[in-house]
């Protein structure tokens, strides 16, 4: 615990507030995993399946891509139900990065009012919770590559590096998020609504390199393309393309310059916002 | 402030590293979010910011707020509603960061300043001693240390199973006072703590609070209710729209303040 303390705030812009907060939060596991556990049984308590929603709601919508669009892929080389299973899997993961990230202080407003805490253990309590149903989407999609007959090599150790950076990334987004929704309001209608769109623009329901002219210009500006490429390439058992990698460690660097930048403007005056 | 009793053992633990509290001129403005007001509302209050084309640009809620507290110390806050307390508690506490000025303390801190915020409503009253434990910086350990004595303080006995939502006013206040002062905090900020309370909890939680500024800590209390203050503590600060009217002796200060009500 902290023994001696100074608050005080002449200077407007205070970076190294938020990166101590960062790494003080970090420190603080048995807070945020108990604050994480807590609102993972609230979600599904008195409901009968329980946490087997999660499976269910994946199944579902992985089973109907693969029934409505299975067809439109040529699916050269692998199985367009496994592509969808482990690409939807991390998607859904970085997706929630930017949804729960612009509500993730102000759900926690009660406390953030009444406790001296480090802003990011509400950080890290949302990605415990995202990654909770990361981990159960992805033993499922890993049961779809098995019951289809793939078997991933060693390859697939890539995506573990690849992974790490991806939740590197979340904690900056939903930081970055956090603060700028707890501001500015209407960032979280804004998020919502790109939110739907990204799904489209976003190679989950196609194959990246199948497709050429205009769809293939937006997947490669778009962020996710890479985080997927990255991450579910090597499973599926190809080399990652190596521009993707460059383009999320060159967004990983950028999103932790913004999150100084926001997070030193905003560290201080975030309980008189919410 | 207060002498030092240097035979009393029990504040010479804490002699190498005495707990304090200072605020050197505090101020805080809450900026107005939510839109402009309008000339008319903005001319019925003094304490407004407003820029340079007569837009209110926040609320000056704190101006200049100085003093120093030691060992031992037990501070009243006094004032009307919405003279600036609970925004002054909520600094100390280190839940707001002033605009200018400074807070300095040394000591572990606790404050009880809404009896609703900082619980999770839905977890049982046990799972919130130890979320609320766990949020002092305290172990497991040292949590299910306290978890009985938390018990028998707050007279909560199987209710601590239930979700704290569940729970009445006074209820809530009990658990949350016991879990506030079960962990040894140095330094005790509340903020009309007992409103909730029936007589025996009041008098039971008055005795809590002497032992605990016997361990020399520092007790800093907002409150309306005169018997309190002056039980609990020595010295008052009577605040009117933000700023400091006067600072002194406990029963002085409510004198004071309560013939200026009166009029």
């Amino acid at each position: 615990m902290i023994d001696y303390e100074i608050l005080a705030s002449q200077q407007r812009f205070t970076p190294t507030y938020v990166l101590r907060d960062v790494f003080d939060g970090l420190g603080r596991v048995q807070l945020w995993s108990a604050f994480a556990w807590d609102e993972i049984q609230q979600r599904y308590r008195r409901s009968r399946l329980g946490i087997a929603w999660i499976v269910f709601s994946f199944l579902l919508f992985v089973g109907a891509i693969d029934f409505f669009f299975g067809g439109f892929s040529a699916e050269s080389g692998t199985n367009f139900l496994a592509y969808v299973a482990i690409n939807y899997a991390i998607f859904l993961f970085l997706l929630s990065a930017f949804t729960e990230g612009c509500d993730v202080f102000r759900v926690s407003t009660n406390w953030i009012k009444s406790t001296p805490l480090p802003h990011s253990i509400y950080i890290y309590k949302s990605l415990a919770r995202s990654l909770f149903v990361f981990v159960i989407n992805l033993i499922v999609a890993f049961g779809i590559l098995a019951w289809q007959g793939i078997w991933p090599t060693s390859l697939a150790l890539l995506s573990i590096p690849a992974f790490f950076v991806l939740l590197l990334n979340a904690v900056w987004i939903q930081l970055v998020f956090g603060y700028v929704a707890a501001r500015y309001r209407d960032l979280s209608h804004l998020v919502q609504s790109v939110s739907r769109l990204l799904f489209f623009i976003t190679p989950i329901v196609y194959v990246r390199d199948e497709s050429a002219g205009l769809v293939a210009l937006v997947a490669d500006i778009n962020p996710f393309t890479h985080a997927l490429e990255i991450f579910s390439t090597p499973i599926l058992g190809s080399y990652p393309r190596i521009e993707s990698w460059i383009v999320i460690a060159a967004f990983t660097v950028a999103g932790y310059l913004l999150a100084i930048v926001v997070g030193g403007l905003s560290h201080r005056r975030l309980a008189y916002w919410l | 402030m207060a002498l030092l009793d240097v035979n009393s053992p029990l504040i010479e633990s804490n002699l190498s590293n005495p707990a304090f509290l200072r605020a050197c001129d505090v101020s805080v403005t809450y900026p107005a979010l939510h839109g402009r007001m309008s000339a008319v509302d903005a001319s019925q209050a003094s304490n407004l910011i407003m820029d340079s084309r007569g837009q209110v640009r926040g609320v000056r809620a704190l101006d200049r707020i100085s003093f120093e507290l030691g060992h031992g110390d037990r501070m009243a806050i006094v004032g009307r509603n919405g003279s600036g307390k609970t925004t002054l508690l909520q600094v100390l506490a280190g839940i707001l960061t002033p605009h200018s000025g400074r807070v300095e303390k040394r000591g572990r801190s606790t404050s009880l300043i809404n009896v609703a915020l900082g619980v999770q409503p839905e977890a049982t009253g046990n799972r919130n001693i130890t979320l609320r434990g766990l949020a002092a910086g305290r172990t497991r350990v040292e949590i299910e240390a306290k978890r009985q004595e938390i018990a028998v303080f707050s007279e909560l006995g199987d209710f601590l199973d239930m979700p704290v939502e569940t729970y009445s006013a006074g209820m809530k206040m009990r658990l949350t006072f016991a879990i506030a002062t079960a962990f040894e905090p140095e330094i005790l900020i509340l903020d009309e703590w007992l409103s909730a309370g029936d007589s025996a909890f009041k008098a039971k939680a008055t005795k809590r609070m002497n032992d605990f500024v016997e361990k020399a800590g520092i007790l800093v209390l907002a409150s309306h209710s005169r018997k309190l203050m002056e039980e609990n503590c020595e010295q008052a600060l009577w605040m009117d729209k933000g700023r400091v009217i006067e600072f002194g002796p406990v029963k002085e200060i409510i004198d004071a303040y309560e013939s200026t009500r009166q009029r």
